[in-house]
């Protein structure tokens, strides 16, 4: 799945968030959203998951157009700052969810459901978790959930909102590397938001550097670190 | 000492405002002994106030749940003009006299009104009659359950409701399966609140019912009319009955209190 976002530009009430935003993201690539607070990194994710619409531009999958297209037909899976689990259902509910609401042709049985929550609890080697609730789970292991149910619909991009801020330091660098190698496994393209360089470098393939709106560069790491093409880079990898 | 002090003040005041009086109707109604209490609950007419009663509040209930739910939602997760206006709109029942809203709606609805004068030729009657009680009624409680359900709403589920949208839920399962599960034990607080006022409401629907004896006198006010009669067995046994159904309302609201699960643990 490649996604081509071309000049997207999203404002509020009058002020520019996004301005003239344009990005490839090629077949199974993680890519990393990365930049301060404000930059618009959390908007473009929101656009390109279509709980927010752009004011101008395209969004294009493999060469159809989805600008207009809702979120819920999208099939992009989201994990949120917040992870946002169903707080009265059950880990395998939770799982199960996108599953569940399809209707008519897409409709799945009981069973099928079943073996594929089966299937993505050990993924994220949470088998006997299934019956707890949120509530009962340590962060690490809600964000865990929060992946195992957006990779349920069998996404065609998966979209990460900052998904290690809310977990300390020692959960989140041992998190990176399984979201990473989970990423690789399913071979899925990605997306990352962060305002953590540490984190962008360690599990993107590519870093899109943003600052007011606009994408100031994109490039690996060493492009990056060695090769800065302004001073806000250099200055904001120093920091 | 201090704490004494305050513990009898609290009993005292609850024992001279609270238990005395209710006390009172339930001694008076049974003065001239059970027998008398019967007679007098089972007359015609205190039957009928009964079944009005109950009527209204069983029309009332489901109309104030599905408006309650509707703007709390609105109010909660939509920014739209008049959203302000519409959140002080909500309170005013809560601040106007019920028998200032009563004559409103006389004056909206009533024979010489815009629309009640405009309905007349057709021959549609909205005053003096159940619809008027109806209307009133639903004026003077439909602020219970929005006022309950807005603040469990404004703090939580708004991810949730994101996360089930991104997953391909529509917005009857995002409703259904998301949102609804996190406000139930709101609204049915609500709706309980709604319901007490409902049964209990006096001056508006004193001023739009007519009065009509055994056709449009509801419960609280078949109370006055008895009273006013000189018969004071009469009132007093119908007031038991009114107390009655408060008193379930009351266990009710205090089951859900108890049973009502702490946010965020399991069921």
């Amino acid at each position: 799945m490649t996604l081509d976002i071309a000049s997207i530009s999203k404002s509020y009430e009058g002020t520019p968030v996004l301005r003239d935003v344009s990005l490839t993201i090629a077949d199974g690539e993680f890519v990393a959203l990365l930049g301060p607070s404000g930059s618009g990194k959390t908007t473009l994710l929101n656009v390109i998951s279509g709980l927010v619409t752009p004011d101008e531009g395209r969004l294009t999958l493999d060469g159809t157009d989805i600008t207009a297209t809702p979120a819920g037909e999208r099939r992009f899976g989201m994990v949120f700052q917040s992870y946002a689990l169903f707080r009265h259902m059950t880990v395998a509910q939770n799982v199960a969810f996108g599953l569940r609401v399809r209707t008519g042709r897409d409709r799945t049985s009981r069973k099928s459901r079943d073996a594929r929550v089966e299937e993505l609890l050990a993924l994220i080697e949470m088998e006997s978790f299934g019956d707890r609730y949120p509530a009962q789970l340590s962060g690490g292991q809600q964000q865990r959930v929060a992946m195992a149910r957006a990779l349920a619909i069998d996404p065609r991009l998966l979209l990460l909102d900052e998904p290690f801020s809310a977990l300390d330091a020692q959960v989140r660098q041992s998190l990176r590397g399984s979201v990473r190698e989970l990423q690789q496994r399913v071979g899925i393209a990605s997306i990352l938001v962060t305002h953590d360089q540490a984190e962008a470098f360690a599990v993107a393939d590519r870093v899109v550097l943003m600052r007011d709106g606009r994408i100031e560069q994109v490039g690996t790491a060493s492009d990056l670190r060695e090769r800065p093409t302004t001073d806000f880079v250099r200055d904001f990898l120093a920091s | 000492m201090t704490r004494r002090i305050l513990i009898g003040l609290a009993v005292l005041f609850a024992a001279l405002v609270i238990v005395l009086p209710v006390a009172a109707i339930v001694s008076r109604a049974f003065a001239d002994g059970a027998g008398a209490w019967w007679a007098a609950v089972s007359e015609p007419e205190t039957l009928q106030a009964v079944r009005l009663t109950v009527i209204t509040a069983l029309i009332v209930l489901p109309l104030n749940i599905v408006f309650g739910l509707c703007a709390a939602w609105a109010i909660a997760r939509f920014r739209f003009p008049g959203r302000r206006a519409l959140l002080i709109l909500i309170e005013i029942p809560f601040a106007v006299s019920p028998i200032i809203a009563g004559l409103c709606f006389l004056l909206v609805y009533g024979a010489y009104g815009p629309i009640g004068g405009a309905l007349q030729p057709w021959g549609v009657q909205l005053m003096f009659n159940l619809t008027g009680i109806v209307l009133v009624s639903l004026f003077v409680t439909c602020p219970f359950v929005v006022r309950e359900v807005l603040p469990v709403l404004s703090v939580t589920g708004e991810d949730e409701e994101k996360a089930a949208l991104t997953l391909g839920a529509s917005g009857w399962q995002i409703f259904r399966f998301v949102t609804f599960p996190n406000i139930t034990w709101a609204m049915v607080y609500g709706a309980i609140l709604a319901t007490a006022r409902a049964i209990g409401e006096f001056g508006a629907v004193a001023v739009v019912s007519g009065a009509i004896r055994g056709q449009t006198m509801t419960l609280p006010l078949q109370i006055e009319l008895l009273y006013n009669d000189y018969n004071t067995t009469g009132a007093f046994a119908a007031a038991t009955l009114l107390t009655a159904l408060a008193l379930v309302t009351l266990v009710l609201r205090g089951l859900i209190a108890a049973i009502h699960p702490a946010r965020g643990a399991t069921p």
